[in-house]
């Protein structure tokens, strides 16, 4: 006891040292912006939402595009590391009888990551996102050790934009709205849906990714990952993905994006037999100003194995979606309103019906790495039978890196 | 439990170790911040006989074919060591095609030029000379004329030991061109602590310059500039270059259309601005920035469209406008017979 209280009471000291050495304005910025001397604002329209700028330095192997030749190493930068947290109170409440736990309304520290990025070399770069563990508790949303991201990327390979690899743990070009940088704490419906047998396609994968751009606006992207099923069994999926960018821009927060993804994976039913599933996607990101329309459609398709359900048919369907407008009327605010839509074709084949989600919310930045961020979001699950399962989340919390 | 306490107390250790870099290093390496010393080349060092022979050079009209034309004729103390003409006019009333680039603190930049096409202060200055559209006259010339001008030819003999020639006349002017740099301005002593040199406008306008709307991603160090050449896409149309650009230089297509990004120091005053002269003020050329440039097939993958608010803009030109120093006072000086 007294030892973790010592320890607690260093650490204290220490992060207290740390965050008043901070107050240099010229330090308190995370890994990248640290390095150059740039404001958050440089590469995210709203943090973590990255802006086009951001896209494109993200793209180009977290180099500056076209200064490739003497951007710094990781040895010759600040020390290449990060944090992001976020603490606050939240509130859950579910109506669904058969999950009472859910029930939630406390202050928490939810999340803790530690983030390591920068150049090996020219044209070779890495990123590490580690989630350290935290025990769950009165005061703490527990959390499991993890490497959420590991990965490195060559970049400009034969000297061109138009192949680049990343390989390691990374999140897929398949999601084309990144989960890890979405402004909502509410998930998307659609990336989270997926058979009880197999994970979703919604987190960062193991593989390999090759990915390309021109200037005329197009984007391509081809992976092989080891798929969504923790599996003994050898079992790649892959995914394919093609964009285009009409006007200036990088369809983040200026030009207009529209794309498409195919995804075809294996999972093992009960039986341990793999059985496919695939997933088509169209997507668009529109941009006027500071007003941003994201909007997602998938179609998936899973062999009946993988659903218990009676289904004759040899693939059971889903589709769904959502259209988010997120709003950055100044630098200091952003506002967001989604709408979530997933639906089985027969749900009575998935033995789950339709799940609808609304989300609305601000981010308020009092500096440009600490955010207040205030969140509603309530989900509607139909059942088969009786009345619909209902969700309601609200939250109030700080969102901050350093 | 323990092991997030070992890891957060890693990383303070880490973050929290003792340095001492320079400045910029402490601000990133790309920081806008004071200006250092003046870097000296080790082949020319500054004397004080040497910097008031380039002064007179620099105002000798004499080194012109038909002695009109001087350094200061588009390079004028009086209009900021640049010319507010969108180009310039030589000998004959000729009209060049660039606008002519303040001279101010170009003795920290590597390149001169908008093409980049002298490597230094000492290639740049015997450049206009023999450009027939600017000056028009042979180095031989000048040579022959300086040397027949008995105040010049001891000036010579003095600081160089050697009677006038081409390798004196650019030693002598670029050492008089290392002297006009700009003094702290109130953002070099906003830097410095001074927190009201500034005002709100020009710190948010400093904020915007590091973030939203990308300036610093170019306009970077001590002199904002990167020392590198930019597409923004001006002069393009119909699908055509009105200037290559640093692709006269160097024939590689990447560079088509490509210009050195100049320093911002004193830019309030140094208008029309950009390589053709073509932006009346400071606000239009946020305005092209804002806009993402122009788009051709060669723009700078940094060109993207800004969105800045009108306030936004006039808190960018506020901070512009602050990086304006004081300029050493200058008159022409009299010229030997």
């Amino acid at each position: 006891m007294r030892c973790k209280v010592t320890l607690a009471a260093l650490a204290a000291t220490i992060l207290v040292g740390f965050l008043l050495g901070m107050v240099r304005p010229a330090w308190a910025l995370p890994t990248f912006a640290r390095k150059y001397g740039f404001d958050c604002t440089m590469c995210h329209s709203s943090f973590p939402r990255l802006n086009d700028f951001g896209q494109r330095y993200r793209m180009n192997g977290y180099q500056l595009p076209g200064r490739e030749a003497e951007d710094k190493d990781v040895l010759h930068s600040p020390a290449p590391f990060a944090m992001r947290t976020s603490a606050g109170i939240s509130y859950n409440t579910d109506n669904n009888p058969s999950n009472p736990a859910s029930d939630l309304k406390r202050f928490q520290v939810n999340s803790l990551d530690l983030l390591s990025g920068g150049i090996l070399g020219r044209n070779i770069s890495y990123l590490v996102v580690y989630t350290p563990p935290m025990a769950a508790s009165r005061s703490t949303a527990g959390q499991q050790a993890s490497v959420e991201m590991a990965n490195v990327v060559f970049s400009n390979l034969l000297c061109s934009t138009w192949l680049n690899l990343r390989a390691g743990r990374f999140e897929p070009a398949c999601i084309p709205f990144s989960v890890a940088r979405r402004l909502t704490i509410s998930p998307y419906e659609v990336y989270n849906f997926g058979s009880p047998l197999g994970a979703p396609v919604n987190e960062p994968l193991e593989g390999v990714e090759v990915y390309g751009y021109g200037r005329q606006g197009w984007n391509w992207a081809a992976g092989a990952v080891n798929g969504t099923a923790y599996t003994t069994k050898v079992s790649a999926d892959f995914y394919g993905r093609v964009s285009k960018v009409l006007g200036a821009g990088w369809g983040q927060t200026a030009g207009q994006r529209i794309g498409v993804t195919a995804y075809s994976g294996k999972v093992p039913d009960s039986t341990g037999t793999l059985q496919n599933f695939f997933r088509f996607g169209a997507d668009a990101s529109f941009n006027a100003a500071w007003i941003n329309l994201s909007i997602q459609y998938i179609l998936g398709m899973d062999r009946r194995e993988l659903w218990p359900s009676g289904s004759t048919e040899k693939y059971v369907m889903h589709s769904g979606g959502f259209a988010q407008l997120n709003l950055m009327p100044i630098d200091k605010l952003a506002g967001f309103a989604r709408l979530d839509l997933v639906k089985p074709q027969k749900p009575a084949d998935l033995d789950r019906d339709q799940i609808t989600r609304y989300t609305a919310g601000i981010r308020y930045y009092f500096v440009y790495q600490l955010a207040l961020h205030l969140e509603y979001s309530h989900r509607i699950e139909k059942q088969l039978t009786g009345p619909d399962a209902k969700e309601d989340f609200g939250a109030v919390r700080l969102d901050f890196a350093f | 439990m323990k092991r997030a306490f070992l890891v957060i107390i890693m990383l303070g250790v880490v973050l929290c170790l003792p340095r001492s870099p320079s400045p910029q290093a402490q601000e990133g390496y790309l920081a806008n911040t004071p200006l250092p010393t003046v870097p000296i080349p080790p082949d020319n060092p500054q004397t004080d006989a040497k910097i008031l022979l380039g002064k007179q050079l620099y105002f000798e009209t004499r080194l012109s074919a038909d002695n009109t034309i001087s350094c200061a004729t588009c390079h004028a103390p009086s209009t900021a060591w640049a010319n507010h003409g969108k180009t310039d006019t030589g000998i004959r009333g000729q009209v060049g095609g660039r606008n002519s680039g303040t001279i101010i603190d170009a003795a920290y930049m590597r390149y001169q030029f908008w093409d980049g096409r002298a490597g230094s202060l000492e290639e740049q200055a015997l450049g206009p000379i023999h450009n027939p559209i600017e000056m028009g006259e042979t180095l031989e010339n000048v040579v022959k004329k300086l040397n027949d001008i008995p105040g010049y030819h001891s000036q010579f003999q003095q600081v160089f030991g050697t009677d006038a020639n081409t390798d004196g006349i650019a030693k002598a002017i670029a050492a008089f061109e290392r002297t006009i740099v700009t003094g702290p301005s109130p953002f070099d002593r906003y830097k410095m602590g001074e927190k009201s040199a500034l005002n709100a406008a020009a710190v948010r306008g400093m904020d915007l310059f590091n973030g939203k709307a990308h300036c610093s991603s170019c306009h970077s160090g001590p002199a904002f500039s990167d020392q590198g050449f930019h597409n923004l896409g001006v002069g393009y149309k119909d699908g055509k270059y009105s200037d290559v650009g640093r692709y006269a230089v160097t024939k590689n297509s990447k560079d088509m259309g490509s210009f050195k990004t100049p320093g911002l120091r004193n830019a309030a005053e140094t208008w029309p601005y950009l390589h053709d002269g073509s932006e009346k003020t400071l606000m239009d050329v946020i305005n092209l920035y804002d806009r993402g440039g122009v788009q051709n097939p060669n723009l700078d993958p940094m060109m993207l469209p800004l969105h800045l608010t009108a306030n936004e803009k006039q808190d960018l030109e506020a901070f512009l406008n602050a990086l304006t120093g004081p300029v050493p006072a200058i008159n022409p000086p009299k010229l030997p017979e």
